[in-house]
């Protein structure tokens, strides 16, 4: 797809309208991370819109096998958004449940297959689509984080290259914190290993989805980082529970909050 | 309908789209500059050892040097070897000498399959393996050794990589396992 | 045999009680991860000979049928008995009868998974017949009489002072004496003991090729083959998607095979079988139970791509936390979580559920089973088969009803924002989020939506408040 800049960006008339999907979990329980992504498109210069009759997804109802309720999940986000240029949302697994997983349920509408190119999570929008080669206003974040690299945006929207795969190292959220002043960014050990989040996993196992993120924010605890920084909220309130419960000293943090510029006072 | 007919209609029935068998020379693989000491660094973490015979020198010569307390010694490489008549007579060789038709750079292994050979037990029953291979038999994978190989030997043959290993116990790597508790490669 | 009736999260929480236990499990296994992706690195094809494997693989199983009768007929030609067995039960009766015919009074067994799956030992020990495991990993369990926890590493859930204890009951090993090396050792001379006077010897099949009619077995311990060089009578049992066409197509899947399964460059013995040894005889067992029927299935069929490598198992972080005992199937992690529910949703449908879908098993896979996605394919199983718990069953069908219904939904979240907040801990503590030492995330006093329609309107008014301004 040809990058469509936005107004501020270049000359081009304001036309493109991006419409903010928000998922439901980010709308009730993070709406600081939703009012970022909304705040940092608006300050690129974009023009956008948060449709009041989006609702879920449909993740959470595909990955437990109801089809029927994924089907009209997805039927009913295509018909909120078929209206944008681009969807935009600040979560990689929801982004990736409309882009990868559509297809199982409504592959044959092609309203959807319009619309699916167009859904962009907020990092791959603002590199691919924006290009953006500085921040809107510059960003001085003087703290050491360690980057959560999400299961859903490292493996389906390959955000990073999977520490599987033998093929050259590429970090999307590694490269966006390089517009960041005073920012030290660093891997825990198992680079990419799951936090045990995994949508109603937390629930249906609770002690091993604890065990795991128990594991994972010792690994990022001991990058010496303030801050575990990713860009999927729902991975970053599971971890955060643990920490709270635990009295932990390091802060799950989302990284548009960074970028806005407010990362360390949210 | 016989189980075999029943199975094979049931898979004719199921059977998925057709897809094409892929041309696997078609890919380059890796080649090394120097093949044998690619072996001979792989070998030697896999509880083996790799040496090229030098001018003047002969097999029995290192194997003399390196177990000079060896018992039964078989050497399959000379043409009047010795013989037996049931597998399980192979049970007490201390040293088996056996000739190595291929050597593979990209993971140490040997290929064993000698058309004089009578009971293959001797290379697994034996407490040390030396493998005699000639110098320019060694190829840099596993794709170009199955271009050069055959089943020599009763119909069997075998890639054989160092010593007999298992890390079964917490992981911890143990040599002799079941087979050889030592394996030499020796290049002639 | 296993325990088919457990469910994956209860005994997991179970596993997990001992904290320590399993964080040595995790990372042991986890060092096998490492490893592979060492082993991988080296090779600059690695990506390549994955895509190669898999469409070897994609292609055998579209001629699957044309390909075992080629395979037949070769087998024959090298003067290899060929049988054919629908279901476990008639694998353990063709097996028997072969034993029973010769007077066979002991079997020296090396690695196969298959025979698990059939319950080939308990079989043939109600007949009469020893059967020694012979992989050391298998003969510990056996000795323990346990399922393996773990396809290539049998004995991974124990720890070394577990095995010296039994090896003092059993072998005679000195008590207390847990040196790795001492109670390998110990383990080769009992059952080089087996090996020299076994009848008949057994093995798994890692490849059967079509083009020669022989079978391949990969050890790195030996076992396979002193098991089949010494006895007169090797019976080989396979399963029927363990074809490939061509002997040159190995040069693909053995390049892959110990990369993937232990991070070495190859086991230290492959071993290609297409005749009996001097005297003896060979038999090939091919099996179906329940194969052909996946073959069938569109979403699972790409399961039977599987080498058993068990690197899917090695990555999955639920598996290095849960061990093997966890899983109802008698194979656990990602490929038995397809496999398992694959045979029997009601028995194995929960470790359908038994993954964050975290995708990492499907990457590391060498011939690229799509294996976290079957988990979900699955799981619509599940559902439609009305097997999910009820209270989640009814709470989907809440989510599904409220999706559709954004006013609802929002009021929903609203609820929940202004009712948490207030009920007391003790209420909360023993919720599935909190129980394990989760505490819940702050409640926002407002919505984003709510913020936005503010916001919205305050825009609104502003401009409104301008307009009028100017017109003034």
């Amino acid at each position: 797809m040809q990058p469509v800049p936005c107004s501020s960006l270049s000359e081009a008339p304001r036309t493109m309208k991006i419409g903010l999907f928000i998922p439901c979990f980010i709308n009730e329980l993070f709406p600081h991370v939703a009012m970022a992504t909304l705040e940092l498109l608006e300050s690129l210069g974009c023009e956008v819109e948060f449709p009041l009759q989006q609702s879920c997804c449909g993740q959470p109802l595909a990955n437990n096998g109801d089809s029927k309720g994924a089907c009209d999940a997805a039927r009913r986000f295509t018909g909120v958004f078929q209206q944008y240029d681009y969807v935009v949302a600040p979560s990689g697994s929801c982004v990736s449940h409309v882009t990868h997983h559509y297809d199982w349920y409504i592959a044959e509408d092609p309203a959807y297959q319009q619309l699916k190119p167009k859904v962009y999570e907020i990092i791959e929008f603002l590199q691919d689509v924006l290009k953006l080669e500085k921040l809107p206003k510059p960003v001085y974040f003087p703290h050491k984080v360690s980057i959560h690299q999400s299961c859903h945006g490292l493996r389906e929207l390959h955000h990073a290259s999977p520490s599987e795969l033998m093929i050259p190292y590429q970090s999307r959220l590694e490269n966006i914190l390089k517009l960041v002043d005073g920012v030290d960014v660093l891997l825990p050990e198992r680079r990419d290993e799951c936090c045990g989040f995994g949508g109603t996993f937390c629930v249906d196992e609770p002690e091993l989805s604890t065990a795991m993120g128990e594991d994972r924010i010792a690994q990022h605890e001991a990058t010496g980082a303030e801050y575990i920084v990713g860009a999927d909220p729902s991975c970053l309130m599971h971890m955060g529970g643990i920490i709270r419960h635990q009295g932990k000293q390091i802060r799950p943090l989302h990284i548009v909050e960074i970028l806005t510029g407010r990362g360390a006072g949210a | 309908m016989s189980t075999r007919d029943s199975i094979l209609a049931r898979i004719r029935q199921n059977r998925p789209q057709a897809t094409a068998l892929p041309d696997i020379h078609a890919v380059p693989f890796i080649r090394y500059d120097n093949p044998f000491e690619a072996f001979a660094t792989l070998i030697r973490n896999l509880g083996g050892d790799a040496v090229q015979l030098a001018a003047g020198q002969s097999v029995a010569d290192i194997v003399a040097s390196r177990w000079p307390d060896a018992g039964r010694t078989v050497d399959l490489t000379l043409p009047e070897h010795e013989e037996v008549s049931d597998p399980h007579a192979w049970h007490d060789v201390d040293v088996a000498i056996v000739p190595g038709q291929l050597a593979v750079a990209e993971n140490a292994t040997v290929w064993v399959s000698h058309p004089d050979n009578h009971f293959r037990s001797i290379y697994f029953l034996t407490q040390k393996l030396v493998l005699v291979v000639p110098r320019d038999a060694m190829v840099d994978t596993m794709r170009d050794a199955y271009a050069r190989i055959d089943m020599a030997e009763h119909g069997f043959g075998a890639f054989i990589s160092g010593s007999s290993r298992t890390a079964d116990i917490e992981q911890s790597l143990v040599m002799g396992a079941h087979g050889a508790m030592a394996a030499l490669v020796i290049f002639v | 045999m296993k325990d088919d009736s457990v469910k994956h999260p209860q005994a997991a929480a179970e596993f997990l009680k001992d904290r320590a236990q399993a964080k040595w499990h995790d990372s042991a296994i986890w060092w096998v991860r490492q490893k592979r992706d060492a082993q991988a690195k080296q090779l600059p094809e690695w990506e390549e000979l994955r895509r190669l494997a898999r469409e070897i693989k994609a292609h055998t199983l579209s001629q699957l049928d044309d390909y075992l009768a080629q395979f037949e007929a070769n087998a024959q030609k090298n003067g290899v008995t060929v049988h054919w067995a629908a279901d476990a039960d008639e694998h353990n009766r063709i097996v028997h009868g072969i034993l029973a015919a010769r007077q066979v009074k002991k079997l020296v067994k090396s690695k196969s998974m298959l025979t698990e799956e059939c319950g080939l030992n308990p079989y043939l020990e109600q007949r009469g017949i020893e059967v020694v495991d012979t992989d050391l990993g298998e003969r510990i369990v056996q000795l323990r009489h346990e399922a393996p926890s773990h396809i290539v590493m049998p004995a991974i859930h124990l720890k070394k002072e577990q095995i010296s204890e039994l090896f003092h009951k059993e072998l005679g090993t000195e008590a207390g004496n847990n040196d790795p090396t001492y109670l390998t050792h110990a383990a080769r001379a009992n059952l080089r003991e087996h090996f020299l006077t076994a009848d008949a010897g057994l093995t798994g099949v890692n490849f059967a090729i079509a083009e020669t009619g022989g079978v391949v077995v990969c050890t790195n311990e030996g076992n396979a083959d002193l098991g089949t060089s010494l006895p007169p009578i090797h019976i080989a049992s396979m399963g029927l998607e363990k074809i490939i066409p061509k002997l040159e197509h190995l040069g693909v899947f053995t390049r892959l095979l110990a990369r993937s399964a232990i991070g070495s460059p190859v086991t230290t013995y492959t071993s290609h079988f297409h005749q009996a040894r001097p005297g003896g005889e060979m038999h090939i067992v091919i099996v179906d139970n329940g194969r052909s029927d996946i073959l069938g299935n569109e979403d699972f069929y790409q399961s039977l791509r599987c080498i058993r490598c068990g690197a899917c198992m090695n990555t999955c972080p639920v598996y290095r936390r849960s061990s093997g005992f966890s899983y109802s199937y008698i194979i656990p992690g990602p490929i038995g979580s397809t496999l398992g529910p694959s045979r029997d949703m009601k028995k194995h449908g929960s470790m359908a559920f038994a993954c964050s879908t975290c995708g990492s098993c499907s990457n590391v896979c060498p011939v690229k089973i799509n294996l976290h996605e079957q988990l979900v394919l699955h799981r619509k199983k599940a559902f439609d088969q009305n097997l999910l718990p009820t209270g989640k069953k009814m709470g989907l069908l809440a989510m599904r009803f409220l999706t559709q219904h954004p006013a609802l939904f929002d009021l929903g979240g609203k609820v929940m924002r202004k009712v948490v907040p207030i009920i007391p801990e003790s209420l909360t503590r023993h919720s599935a989020w909190s129980r394990a030492g989760r505490d819940l995330p702050p409640m926002p006093a407002q919505s984003f939506k709510e913020q936005y329609q503010q916001r919205s309107q305050n825009k609104k008014d502003k401009q409104d408040k301008k307009d009028k301004e100017e017109q003034q």
